[in-house]
């Protein structure tokens, strides 16, 4: 009995670990090469949501086509607040402002979407979250699968993306050393916009993905963005290997809290841990940057 | 001539005060203060209770009440005790209302309530289930909902009698409201001779329930499982307890309780998970009164919606302002007194009548619903 | 030089003596203007919110700390205080002191963190501090009760002075000139210490705190010092919150109060005195006047500090500055 609800619950960490590497990805790569901190990446993540809810249920889409529309939303939105805000505010050298800006969006997003959709909260119900496999005592669903396989997939695309074409080569050269990356003739602005798109791409696909296990409203965002600031942090930020084990993790930190002690303390643990890593290794678990900039 | 004199004068003072009369009546009105969230998370509360407010409303000035017509303004209480202090304080400054409705959340009514009192206006909540509110409470807060205690050692008595159940998992959100419902329950069921098997809260930004669902499963034998929690949360929460194979609605022997909160479309959301669910609900909409069945009619033929608990209760806020008026409040004051006297007000949601605590104790406003396989409710006439 | 340090510059040469008995003089005035319960209340909020960001701005934009955490700060003193006041019976003014001290405190222990980290890490630590104090507050329950939350809370006691009427904070009023004298103070003694060579210091490692070590400087002391003052005036706004409200619940300290401190200051003009406070007042009577329009009144929230991050970024000071400069024709 013990070993099959030990399993049960590494199951279930895995899974939800997986669910906050989807969200911690785009942060990781935004912070690798920007060197900056986006609080309205979650509100990207709760956007995406929503537009999978509607193409699949006000459009009658299928779901894997809402996916691709959530990615779009994502893409275009992100491009479209790196023009107007990002972009200006990067020219003018500070570090504290893009934060602050990102604040700023992140309340203008978040009741922009509350006026819109209101605050009750959306169920999106797809096929997939009702199949459940029961396999040697423990359970999981149909949807579970998918987010793993297409996390999967989305990791080792990005990864193969980073090593070996030339743009991913480029975007690791800049988030190295801007400087240098610039003397060998790369545009770091051009790179800039096109991480923020995919970030926003990802982060949006991710909300698709998430939508059947959030609890959706405006505020979906909130719930996960400072654990996936932890995450991120904890595996090193601008790290992408670091970012999945930290975020797998955190996922069987917060199944087995709850199994052994109390949901409650959920948050004590991760962010105790969080501040342990900081005052010890703060370049994470897995680090690839250089001390200097910690 | 002396006496024709004096029926003259009589008669025209008589047309006069009638006339005089008749004017003053349009000017007549009743203020209503409404302090509801209208904005952040408790926001849809805010949004149903206007909707009950307005039919009401439409219903009584259609004739008015003792010649007496009803206003309302509504100020946001976002839910919290300082915006809900706020809001309140701006809604006596300068509406200057004769009677108050409002809060929802428990937390926000509680710091209303000293405000209400030292302005002397007579508040009726119907939202917040916290003991307080009316233990010791004031002589200006009236509650016509039932308390958690109420709720509490009623659900844990019916549970252990009708349903025989035994062993029982208290699973609420960690808020005031959850919190103290699921002691009440708990400090019940022990005394009757129950046992908690397991006791697990958990914060509102909570999304996945597996871990939680998968504990329940390993804890053995569990009969019912009191579930304290909003729709979103609980949504989640029947799905992962009927995926575990823990509840009824996933071939499980469990059977979940209770709650603060489901709407009538939670079975639609939820789907065969939801089986079996007992639940009580403030407000049954199965229920074959004439005055329910007009409510439903009506609600649905202005908002193309079904009424929730949140619109049935708001409605009977105001048709009790309208039921003391019609007993001759006209003020304040007299509001405040009515209210007091209240002892057999009819609404849609139950009867009132209020203690010496100003707290409505009459069981009929809590209502036993179970989930049938069809996912429609059956209601369980436990009062 | 950047936007935000001439702003500062020209801040510091402009004469300012006469400000402070005007404002002594406004705040003296404002609630006999600003007549009615409500109106009194929110000048008290006022108050108190300049409290946090006047101790956020020293951290923040003297000392450049990085500090997401303000609203643990906040938490600390209102519930140390009140804890004391409810279960130990100590008296308001000493509850008062022990719950700057013990906020001060916890802000020189997030400070060691500073002492290592710069910029993003610190931000997410500090915010990470936040969540876990949040959290202890939130399920402690034994300690501060929780959601269950703390009623009741009696305003400080009366106070009397031979020969003038007794001074009653039940009084809105009263209470107003409490806290909004105690902000004075509090401003009077920030101002003093960033004039003095404190100031030049705690400059010197917001711009380049290596460079500053190279001259002698302990950088580290000096962060735990900055940290530790922030941190006691945000404490010393918890107190009064606690006092004010009557009313204590751990969700009013949630992590998202850091960042509308975070507002004020950058909306006022971070790195000088006077901007935090015009910030903390301007937004917190914006929602307040913008109530009628619902809940695009938080999206005109948001839009307003996007614009001012883009548009300018030494907030209404340089705002302010700007608008001087073009009346008087001067450079």
């Amino acid at each position: 009995m013990t070993a099959t609800i030990v399993a049960q619950q590494a199951i279930n960490g895995i899974v939800l670990g997986s669910l906050y590497v989807l969200v911690a990805l785009g942060l990781t790569l935004i912070y690798g090469v920007l060197v900056q901190i986006n609080f309205a990446h979650a509100d990207f993540v709760t956007l995406g949501a929503f537009a999978a809810y509607f193409f699949m249920h006000v459009l009658g889409g299928s779901y894997l086509a809402s996916i691709g529309a959530a990615l779009v939303v994502g893409a275009v939105l992100g491009w479209a607040i790196n023009v107007t805000i990002f972009a200006p505010l990067r020219r003018k050298g500070s570090e504290l402002l893009p934060l602050i800006a990102t604040i700023g969006v992140s309340t203008i997003m978040q009741n922009a979407m509350l006026s819109l959709f209101g605050p009750v909260p959306y169920a999106f119900e797809t096929p997939y979250s009702q199949k459940v496999f029961r396999v040697a005592g423990t359970f999981f669903t149909l949807q579970s699968v998918i987010i793993i396989a297409v996390s999967t997939v989305t990791i080792a695309l990005l990864y193969a993306f980073m090593k070996f074409t030339f743009l991913g080569k480029a975007l690791r050269a800049v988030s190295q050393d801007r400087e240098t990356a610039g003397l060998m003739g790369i545009n770091p602005n051009y790179l800039i916009m096109l991480t923020f798109i995919l970030a926003s791409a990802l982060a949006g696909m991710g909300g698709a993905m998430l939508a059947p296990v959030l609890v959706l409203t405006p505020f979906a965002g909130t719930t996960v963005i400072v654990k996936a600031f932890a995450i991120v942090i904890i595996g090193g930020f601008g790290n992408v290997e670091g970012t999945i084990l930290a975020g797998l993790l955190v996922g069987l930190i917060e199944s087995f809290t709850t199994q052994y002690l109390d949901p409650g303390l959920i948050d004590i643990v991760v962010f105790g841990l969080l501040l342990l890593m900081l005052a010890f290794r703060p370049t994470g678990l897995v680090s690839e940057r250089r001390e200097e900039n910690v | 001539m002396r006496k024709q004199h004096v029926l003259a004068v009589s008669a025209l003072s008589l047309i006069a005060s009638v006339a005089f009369g008749a004017a003053n009546a349009q000017d007549k009105t009743i203020k209503i203060g409404a302090l509801f969230p209208m904005s952040g998370p408790g926001a849809y509360f805010g949004a149903q209770d206007k909707q009950g407010v307005e039919l009401a409303l439409e219903q009584l000035n259609k004739d008015g009440v003792n010649g007496y017509k009803f206003t309302v303004q509504y100020e946001d209480s976002a839910c919290s005790p300082l915006p809900a202090s706020q809001a309140a304080k701006r809604l006596i400054d300068q509406y200057k209302p004769d009677v108050i409705i409002g809060e929802e959340c428990s937390d926000a009514t509680l710091a209303i309530m000293p405000i209400v009192e030292q302005a002397k206006t007579p508040m009726i909540n119907a939202g917040s289930s916290a003991l307080k509110v009316t233990d010791p409470g004031n002589p200006y807060t009236f509650r016509i909902m039932p308390n958690e205690v109420m709720q509490g050692v009623d659900i844990a008595t019916q549970a252990y009698n009708k349903l025989n159940a035994r062993t029982a998992v208290l699973l609420y959100e960690n808020t005031n409201a959850g919190i103290g419902n699921a002691k009440v329950f708990k400090d019940t069921f022990e005394k009757l001779g129950g046992k908690i098997v397991a006791d697990i809260g958990f914060g509102r930004d909570v999304n996945d329930f597996t871990s939680i669902a998968t504990r329940i499963a390993g804890v053995g034998k569990v009969d019912v499982i009191p579930t304290y929690t909003l729709e979103g949360q609980g949504l989640k929460i029947t799905q992962a307890l009927a995926q575990a194979g823990v509840v009824k609605g996933g071939d499980g022997p469990a059977i979940q309780l209770g709650t603060i909160w489901l709407p009538f479309g939670f079975e639609q959301k939820a789907g065969k998970a939801a089986l079996g669910y007992v639940r009580i609900v403030q407000f049954d909409p199965t229920d074959q009164r004439d005055m329910v069945k007009n409510f439903v009619a009506t609600f649905k033929a202005k908002f193309n919606a079904d009424p929730t608990h949140i619109n049935a209760h708001a409605y009977d806020q105001i048709m009790l302002i309208g039921d003391v008026v019609k007993r001759g409040a006209k003020d304040a004051q007299s509001i405040r007194d009515q209210l007091a006297a209240t002892k057999s007000f009819v609404g849609v949601t139950g009867s009132v009548e209020f203690d010496k605590n100003n707290q409505n104790t009459k069981m009929d406003t809590i209502h036993y619903m179970e989930t049938k396989p069809d996912l429609s409710w059956n209601a369980l006439k436990w009062n | 030089m950047s936007d935000a340090a001439a702003t500062r510059q020209a801040y510091r040469s402009s004469p300012r003596r006469y400000a402070f008995l005007a404002a002594a003089l406004a705040i003296a005035v404002l609630p006999m203007v600003l007549t009615g319960n409500y109106w009194q209340t929110n000048l008290t909020v006022c108050a108190i919110n300049v409290l946090l960001a006047l101790g956020l701005d020293f951290i923040l934009g003297y000392a450049g700390q990085l500090n997401l955490g303000q609203s643990a700060f906040y938490g600390l003193g209102a519930y140390v205080s009140t804890l004391l006041i409810t279960k130990l019976g100590v008296p308001f003014w000493g509850a008062f002191a022990a719950g700057v001290a013990f906020a001060g405190l916890a802000g020189m222990i997030l400070a060691l963190f500073a002492v290592r980290l710069r910029g993003h890490y610190l931000a997410i630590a500090s915010l990470g501090f936040a969540v876990i104090i949040h959290q202890i507050l939130l399920n402690w329950i034994s300690l501060t009760q929780g959601p269950l939350g703390i009623y009741a809370i009696p305003p400080p006691p009366a106070i009397a002075i031979p020969g003038l009427p007794v001074i009653d904070f039940r009084n809105p009023v009263a209470l107003f000139y409490l806290v909004a004298g105690f902000a004075l103070l509090t401003y009077f003694i920030l101002d003093q210490l960033v004039r003095s060579p404190i100031g030049e210091t705690l400059t010197a490692i917001r711009e380049d705190d290596i460079s500053a070590s190279s001259l002698g400087i302990n950088a580290a002391a000096w962060k735990v010092f900055a940290f530790g003052v922030g941190a006691a005036v945000g404490g010393a706004a918890g107190c009064f919150y606690a006092t004010f409200v009557g009313t204590l619940v751990p969700d009013a300290f949630f992590i998202t109060e850091s960042f509308t401190i975070l507002s004020m200051v950058i909306v006022g003009g971070m790195g000088t005195l006077i901007g935090p406070v015009w910030g903390a007042i301007l937004l917190t009577l914006l929602p307040e006047l913008l109530r009628g329009i619902g809940d695009l009144r938080l999206v005109v929230y948001g839009v307003a500090l996007t614009l001012v991050v883009l548009f300018m970024p030494g907030g209404l000071v340089q705002a302010a500055q700007l608008i001087r400069s073009k009346l008087t024709g001067a450079r």
